[in-house]
C-alpha cells in the first residue's frame, strides 16, 4: 500500500465496489441497445471507467483484446485536448489504429470527461465493433487491403459532442458513408447512453461520499490491482524465455512472417521484448501498438491471476518492448483490417514462451484465431440484403490436468456467443447443412490429455451472387502440443460447389462467389495435446472411440490401444 | 384448511390457513433422498388433522437437487442429421475471459447417446425433408441396448413446426412404452435450437425421478387422507397439478423460492402496495425480484450453475425473475490478498455454521457480525452461544488486520454484506430504469428483517414491510397461489406486416390450447383469465420487451397501442426509443390463470401496550453512535397500530427486525410489520 488515507478502509471499499458496479453496469447498458449482432451477440466491445489522467479504474469486457485500449483512447484524447480544452459535456470519437487506443477502423471509441464541481474526476469510456464503418468491402474489415484508405471512415480524435451538443456535420458524414446507417449510427447513440450513465452514477458516488473520498477509493483501487499483481508475480519462475512463431500469411500472398519473443522475469518486472519480429507488411495483419499491450496484458492476466478485477494498477509490472514499424506495432498507412491475427500470434508466443515451465497455469496451444467469416447476398426470401459478420469456435489446447475444450472462442474473444443456427436461417439467405465436432482422423491433439475438437460449420447459399470472406490464420503452423501432446489441427475451409466439385482448403480467401446451393465447409482446428498419448488410461481411450472423438486406428497408433469396433472392449499394445 | 409445504436445504416448512382466517407454521428437518418423509412429518408436527385438508401446495427442491448433484437418469438424445454436437457446442461463450484453464459445461448427454436422424424443416417451418422413421427405429433399439432410461428429442425449428418431433415421440411410445420421452416443442416453443434441445435434456433428466418422487407424495397422502385438490409449485410463481408435473417436471426447477416473490405481490395486493421490491435473506444466498403494479415479472432467460465466470445451463422455462447473490447469514468475512474485506459468497452452511453456534465454525460470518454488535442476541439461537469466541474470530480474522476493534470489524462486515446486497438491489431496480422510491420493500426470510431497515435508508425506499411469517413466507405465498400456465411462441413478425385475422388465429389457438389444459386439471374455462404479452424489439434488435397487449380480437387501435408501448417501455428500459424505426414481434407469451378460491386473512387487532410488548433494553453498536440502549419488543406481543420510534428491535421466532434512529414501525391489522421513514 502506498497510499495513507483517513478515510475508513470499509467506506473505500464500498466505494470501490460501486465503482466497479458502475463499469458493469454501463457495459450491460451498451449491449442491450445495441442493433447489431456483433455488439449484442458477439459482444465485441468494452466500456469502464479511468482516473482523470487515464488510468483505467474498471473494464467491462466481452472480449479479453481491448483489455488496454481504453486507457490509451483517454491519454489521447488528454494530450489532444490539453488545459481547459475539454468541457462538460463533450463527447470524443477515435478509431485512428496508429493512436492511442486504436485497433481498426471498426472499433470505434468514445469518451467522456466526468466533471465535479468543474474539474476532471474521471473518464467514461467505451469502444465497439461497428458492423460498418465504410471502406473498400461490406463489413469494411477485410483481408486484401494494401492501406489503411481501403478500410474505412478515420475518426482522429474528434468531438463527436461539444458541450452537449451533438456535431451534426459528423453524424452526416458517417451516415453517407457507411452501408449500414442506421446500424452504425445506433450503436453509436447506444455507446453514448452508456457513457452517460457512467457519468451519472460517478456523479451520485460524489454526492454521496464527497469527491475526496472517491478519489481516495480511486487511488485505493490501483494499488489493489498492483498489489494482488505483484504477490503472483513472486510466484512466478525467474529467468529468460524465448519462444519463436509465424503470422501465416498477409493476405495478399505475402508471407509467412516470422515473429518472436524474449520474456524476462525478474522479482518486480514482467518484460515481453517482441524485437527481431518482421516489419509491418503490405497486407492487413498488421497490428497496431496498441493491440500489442493488449495480446500481453491478455496474457500476463492468464498467467498471474484470472479472477481479478481488471484496472492499470494490476498492470504496472509490465514492460512491452518492441522494434517500431514492426508487424505489431504498425504506422501509418499501412492496413490493420485483421490486426487480431498478429495480436492473437503475439500472445501466443509468450503463452509459449511460458508454458513448459508454468505447468499448472498455461495449457497446450489453442486453435489460436477468431476465424472470421463475413458472408453477404441477398436473402431468397425477403430480396432484402443480408450480412453475416461472425467469429467462429474451435479446439483449445489439453493441460496437466485436463482435456481441452472443444467449439469455444479464441483467446482474444470472450463473452461472445455463436449464431444459433435457427436465427441465422432466419435472418440470412443460407442454410446450415452442419455444425458439429471435427474429427481429424490423424492423431491431432492427440495427449495423455487430448486437444479440443474444432469445429464444421457449413453454410449452403439459398441465392446466387453470394460472398464468403474468410479469414482464418493457424492454417499453415499448428497449434502447438506440450511436453510429448500432439499438434492440433489448421483452421480451414473447403468449397463445396452444386455442381459436387471440392475447392480448398484455403486459410484466407477474400470474396469467394457462392451461387445457389453451393456450400462452404468451414472448419476450425483442434488444439493441442498435453503429455504423451500412451500415458492416457486405455478405458478412456476406448470411451474416446465410442464417443467418435478418435478412430478406432488413431486409438491403435497413437495411444497404442486396440479397440473393439462393435462392443468397444479394448487391450493396451505393445509399447504402452 | 388449506396447507403449503415447502422443502427448503435445512427445513421442511409448513404453512396453514383454517377456515376462519387464522394461519399457523411449522418447520421441521428436511429428509434427503426421501423427502416426502420430511413434508409427512410436518404435517404430523403441526398438529393439523389431515381429513381437514381441502387444498395441499407444494413447494420442492427435488429438480434443482437431482440436477445439481447429476443425480438424474441415464438420458439420450435425438436431434436433426448433423446437428448432434450443438449440445456439446453450445455457445462457445466464456465469461471467465482471462482463465486458459476454463471449465466449458459438460453436456447432460455424451457423446455416444447423441444421436441424429434425417429429417428437415426450414425456418418458415415448411418440411424439407420427411422424418426418417427407421433411423428413429434403429435409435431405439441403441439406446435400450445402452441402458437408457430417458429420451429428449430435438429438432432444428421444431418450434415453428413440431410435427417431427411428435411423430418421433409417438413412435418410441409405441414401440418402447416404458421409457420416458421428452419433445423439445413440448416444453419450449422458443427459437435458439442450444437453449431449447438443453432444456429438453434436463427435462428428460430429471423425469423419472420427478415422477418416482410425486408418486410416492402422492401414495403417502392418499393413506393419510383423501385430498382431492394437490397442487406443486413452479417456477412461473403459479401452481399445477401434481399429474400435469410428471410431464414437465423441469417446470419445478425453481419451485420453492419464487413462491415468496409470488407471496410478497399478493400480500401487497392485501394492504394496498403495488409496486413492491420482493427481498428474502436465507442462509447462504439473497433473492431479491421486482414487482411492478400487482405484477411479477416471468422470463425465460433462466440458467443454471451460471455466475461471472461459468456459462450454465440455460432452461427456457418461464421462471420468476430473480436476482440472486452469494451473501446470506452464513456468508463468511474475508480478507483478500491485497487486504480488502470481503463478504461470501462462500457460506458456513448449516453446519458448522457460524462461529456463534459453536459446532466448530471458525471463520466470522454476517450473523457473527450481527450477534456481536447487539442486532441479535445469544438468546436468540438454539445454541449455547458462547460471545467470547464470537469476538475472537472477529477480531483475529478482521479486526486485527486493520488494527481496530472486534466492534468496528463487525460493523464493517455488515457494512460490506449490506453494499453487496444494496448493488444486487439496484441491478433490479435502478439499473432497470426503476426508482426505488416508487417502491416498498418487503423482506422476508431468516435474515431480511435484519438487514432491509438499513438497506432502504440507503436505496431511498419510504417503507419496509416484514410481512406476516416472514421466516416462512415463501409457504405462505403458495397458499395463495392461482394454477398457472404460460405459452410462449416464438412468432417472428413485423408489425407493421401482420395481419390481424392471422395474429388473432395465433393467440386464439394458444388459449385452445391453454383452456384444454385447464380442462385436463379439471379447471372450469369461466374461472380462467389470460394475460397476453408481445415479446418485441426494434428490427435489427436483439434483445426483447415484454409488452403487455390487447385480449380478444384484434383492432388497428390494438397494433397501434402495442407499438406505442412498446416504443414507452423500451425508452425505460434502455433509455432511448426509435419511433421511426420498425418493430417486429418474436414472441407471443400468453399467461393463463386458473383462478382458485383463495383464504381470507384475518385481522389481528391486538390492544394493549408497547411497554408490555417489551422483553428488554439491550446496547447495540451504530455506525457512527457507537453503543445506544436499545429496547427490545416481542413480536407476538406487539399491540396493533401503536407507533415505536428506532431505534429498535423486534424479535419473533427465528428472525429479528433492527431499525435505525430515522426510522419509525407499527404492527398493521394483519400483523405485519410497517416500518417507515421518519418525516423531517
Amino acid at each position: 500500500m502506498t497510499h495513507s488515507t483517513t478515510i475508513d478502509p470499509f467506506t473505500l471499499e464500498i466505494v470501490k465496489d460501486s465503482l466497479l458496479a458502475a463499469g458493469d453496469e454501463m457495459f450491460v447498458a451498451l449491449a442491450r441497445t445495441s442493433m447489431s449482432p456483433i455488439i449484442y451477440e458477439v459482444l465485441d466491445y468494452a466500456s469502464g471507467l479511468t482516473d482523470a489522467k487515464g488510468n483505467l479504474l474498471t473494464q467491462g469486457n466481452g472480449v479479453t483484446g481491448f483489455i488496454g485500449m481504453l486507457t490509451f483512447m483517454v491519454k489521447e484524447t488528454l494530450k489532444k485536448y490539453p488545459g481547459d480544452q475539454l468541457k462538460p459535456g463533450d463527447i470524443i470519437i477515435i478509431n485512428d489504429p496508429y493512436q492511442g487506443g486504436g485497433s481498426h477502423l471498426s472499433d470505434v471509441g468514445l469518451v467522456m470527461p466526468i466533471f465535479h464541481d468543474g474539474e476532471i474526476i474521471a473518464f467514461s469510456a467505451n469502444k465497439a465493433h461497428w458492423t460498418e464503418v465504410g471502406g473498400k468491402d461490406p463489413g469494411s474489415f477485410t483481408n486484401d487491403s494494401v492501406d489503411i484508405f481501403q478500410e474505412g471512415l478515420q475518426f482522429s480524435c474528434l468531438k463527436l459532442y461539444d458541450e452537449g451538443k451533438v456535431n451534426d456535420a459528423l453524424v452526416e458524414i458517417i451516415r453517407s458513408n457507411v452501408r449500414f446507417p442506421d446500424l452504425s449510427l445506433g450503436d453509436m447513440w447506444a455507446q453514448v447512453a452508456a457513457l452517460r450513465t457512467g457519468d451519472r452514477r460517478l456523479q451520485e458516488l460524489c454526492e454521496k461520499h464527497s469527491k475526496e473520498t472517491i478519489l481516495a477509493a480511486i487511488n485505493h483501487l490501483l494499488d489493489h490491482g498492483e498489489e494482488i499483481s505483484r504477490q503472483e508475480l513472486k510466484k512466478l519462475p525467474k529467468g529468460t524465455f524465448y519462444a519463436e512463431d509465424f503470422i501465416d500469411t498477409d493476405g495478399v500472398g505475402n508471407g509467412p512472417f516470422p515473429i518472436k519473443v524474449k520474456v524476462t522475469i525478474t522479482d518486480d518486472e514482467f518484460i515481453c521484448d517482441f524485437r527481431g519480429s518482421s516489419p509491418q507488411v503490405v497486407g492487413p495483419v498488421n497490428c497496431s501498438y496498441t493491440g500489442l499491450v493488449s495480446a500481453v496484458r491478455t496474457i500476463f492476466l492468464a498467467i498471474t491471476n484470472p479472477a481479478q478485477d481488471v484496472n492499470d494498477g494490476v498492470f504496472r509490472p509490465l514492460k512491452v518492448i518492441v522494434d517500431p514499424k514492426s508487424i505489431m506495432s504498425a504506422e501509418r498507412p499501412v492496413p490493420v483490417s485483421n490486426y487480431f491475427e498478429t495480436l492473437l500470434g503475439s500472445l501466443d508466443l509468450v503463452w509459449k514462451a511460458m508454458a513448459p515451465h508454468l505447468p499448472n497455469r498455461l495449457t497446450a496451444g489453442q486453435f489460436l484465431s477468431v476465424c472470421a467469416v463475413t458472408l453477404s447476398g441477398t436473402h431468397q426470401d425477403t430480396d432484402e440484403p443480408f450480412l453475416i459478420v461472425e467469429p467462429s469456435v474451435g479446439g483449445w489446447g489439453a493441460s496437466n490436468r485436463k482435456d481441452g475444450e472443444s467449439g469455444q472462442f479464441c483467446m482474444a474473444d470472450g463473452e461472445t456467443y455463436n449464431v444459433p443456427v435457427e436465427v441465422a436461417e432466419t435472418r440470412y439467405g443460407i442454410m446450415v447443412d452442419e455444425y458439429s465436432l471435427r474429427q481429424d482422423g490423424n492423431g491431432a491433439g492427440a495427449g495423455k490429455y487430448i486437444g479440443g475438437k474444432g469445429v464444421i460449420r457449413s453454410y449452403r447459399a439459398l441465392s446466387d451472387g453470394q460472398a464468403v470472406t474468410v479469414t482464418f490464420g493457424r492454417n499453415k503452423f499448428l497449434p502447438w502440443g506440450v511436453a510429448d501432446g500432439h499438434d492440433g489441427s489448421p483452421n480451414e475451409f473447403y468449397v463445396v460447389a452444386s455442381n459436387g466439385t471440392t475447392d480448398g482448403p484455403f486459410g484466407v480467401y477474400p470474396r469467394y462467389k457462392l451461387d445457389t446451393n453451393d456450400v462452404v465447409q468451414l472448419m476450425t482446428g483442434t488444439g493441442g495435446g498435453y503429455g504423451h498419448p500412451k500415458e492416457r488410461p486405455a478405458d478412456q481411450v476406448a470411451m474416446d472411440v465410442k464417443n467418435g472423438y478418435f478412430t478406432i486406428e488413431e486409438a491403435r497408433d497413437y495411444f497404442l490401444v486396440e479397440v473393439d469396433p462393435v462392443t468397444f472392449d479394448y487391450k493396451e499394445l505393445a509399447g504402452r | 384448511m388449506r396447507v403449503a409445504t415447502d422443502i427448503g436445504g435445512t427445513f421442511t416448512d409448513l404453512v396453514y390457513v383454517d377456515v376462519n382466517g387464522n394461519i399457523g407454521v411449522e418447520k421441521s428437518s428436511t429428509t434427503p433422498p426421501n423427502f416426502e418423509k420430511g413434508v409427512l412429518d410436518v404435517i404430523e408436527k403441526s398438529g393439523v388433522d389431515q381429513s381437514s385438508i381441502s387444498m395441499f401446495i407444494h413447494g420442492t427442491t427435488v429438480i434443482i437437487n437431482a440436477l445439481t448433484e447429476r443425480k438424474g437418469a441415464k438420458t439420450a438424445l435425438i436431434t436433426t442429421k448433423g446437428f448432434r454436437d450443438v449440445l456439446e457446442i453450445a455457445r462457445g461463450n466464456r465469461p471467465d475471459l482471462f482463465n486458459v484453464n476454463y471449465d466449458k459445461p459438460t453436456p447432460f448427454v455424451e457423446r455416444y447417446l447423441r444421436r441424429e436422424v434425417s429429417e428437415r424443416v426450414n425456418y418458415k417451418g415448411e418440411v424439407l425433408t420427411d422424418l426418417n422413421t427407421d433411423e428413429v427405429k434403429e435409435c431405439i433399439e441403441y439406446f435400450k441396448k445402452e441402458g437408457v432410461e430417458a429420451v429428449a428429442v430435438s429438432f432444428l425449428h421444431s418450434y415453428r413446426n413440431p410435427l417431427h418431433e411428435q411423430q418421433t415421440v409417438q413412435l418410441i411410445k409405441e414401440l418402447w412404452p416404458e421409457v420416458k420421452v421428452t419433445a423439445s416443442s413440448d416444453i419450449t416453443q422458443e427459437w435458439r435450437e442450444y437453449e431449447r434441445t438443453n432444456t429438453a435434456v434436463l427435462n428428460a433428466y430429471v423425469q423419472p425421478a420427478a415422477t418416482t418422487y410425486i408418486n410416492r407424495l402422492e401414495n403417502e397422502l392418499k393413506t393419510q387422507a383423501e385430498i382431492d385438490q394437490r397442487y406443486i409449485m413452479q417456477s412461473n410463481g403459479g401452481t399445477t397439478k401434481f399429474e400435469k408435473a410428471k410431464e414437465a417436471p423441469i417446470n419445478m426447477v425453481e419451485s420453492g423460492p419464487v413462491a415468496g416473490i409470488f407471496g410478497a405481490a399478493v400480500l401487497g395486493e392485501m394492504i394496498g402496495e403495488k409496486n413492491i421490491i420482493a427481498f428474502d435473506i436465507g442462509g447462504t444466498t439473497a433473492k431479491c425480484s421486482l414487482i411492478e403494479n400487482g405484477e411479477v415479472k416471468v422470463s425465460t432467460d433462466y440458467y443454471i450453475e451460471r455466475d461471472s465466470r461459468n456459462a450454465g445451463y440455460p432452461i427456457k422455462t418461464p421462471v420468476v425473475d430473480i436476482v440472486e447473490i452469494g451473501n446470506g447469514g452464513g456468508s463468511i468475512a474475508w480478507i483478500d490478498g491485497a487486504g480488502s474485506l470481503k463478504v461470501g459468497p462462500q457460506s458456513a452452511g448449516a453446519y458448522p455454521g457460524p462461529v456463534a453456534y459453536g459446532q466448530g465454525g471458525t471463520e466470522p460470518t454476517t450473523t457473527d457480525a450481527n450477534l456481536l454488535t447487539g442486532r441479535l442476541s445469544p438468546k436468540n439461537f438454539d445454541y449455547n452461544v458462547n460471545l467470547d469466541t464470537v469476538r475472537s474470530a472477529i477480531d483475529t480474522k478482521i479486526g486485527n488486520h486493520f488494527g481496530i476493534s472486534p466492534e468496528d470489524a463487525a460493523l464493517g462486515i455488515i457494512r460490506i454484506a449490506n453494499s453487496n446486497m444494496l448493488n444486487a438491489l439496484k441491478l433490479i431496480s435502478i439499473r432497470k430504469g426503476y426508482n426505488p422510491q416508487d417502491f416498498t420493500l418487503l423482506a422476508f426470510g431468516g435474515g431480511g428483517s435484519m438487514h432491509a431497515p438499513a438497506l432502504a435508508l440507503e436505496l431511498g425506499v419510504k417503507k419496509v414491510v416484514v410481512p406476516i411469517a416472514s421466516p416462512v413466507f415463501s409457504a405462505w405465498g403458495m397458499l395463495m397461489t392461482d394454477l398457472r400456465h404460460d405459452y410462449i411462441q416464438t412468432y417472428i413478425q413485423r408489425m407493421n406486416d401482420l395481419t390481424l385475422e392471422e395474429i388473432d388465429r395465433q393467440w386464439e389457438e394458444i388459449e385452445k390450447n391453454a383452456l384444454q389444459h385447464f380442462s385436463e386439471e379439471g379447471m372450469e374455462s369461466a374461472n380462467v383469465e389470460f394475460h397476453r404479452f408481445a415479446d418485441m424489439r426494434y428490427l435489427g434488435q436483439e434483445h426483447t420487451v415484454k409488452v403487455p397487449v390487447a385480449n380478444g380480437k384484434w383492432t388497428e387501435e390494438a397494433r397501434a397501442q402495442a407499438i406505442s408501448d412498446f416504443h414507452k417501455l423500451h425508452e425505460k428500459n434502455y433509455t432511448f426509443k426509435l419511433e421511426e424505426a420498425q418493430t417486429e414481434i418474436v414472441n407471443l407469451h400468453v399467461t393463463a390463470f386458473g383462478k382458485v378460491e383463495k383464504p381470507q386473512i384475518a385481522k389481528l387487532n391486538r390492544s394493549g401496550s408497547v411497554t408490555d410488548a417489551q422483553k428488554e433494553v439491550r446496547d447495540v453498536y451504530y455506525e457512527n453512535k457507537g453503543w445506544v440502549s436499545t429496547p427490545v419488543y416481542d413480536r407476538d406481543k406487539l399491540p396493533t397500530n401503536q407507533v415505536i420510534q428506532g431505534p429498535a428491535i423486534v424479535e419473533e421466532k427465528a428472525a429479528v427486525t433492527v431499525i435505525y434512529d430515522q426510522q419509525k414501525l407499527h404492527l398493521d391489522d394483519y400483523g405485519n410489520i410497517i416500518i417507515e421513514k421518519e418525516d423531517n
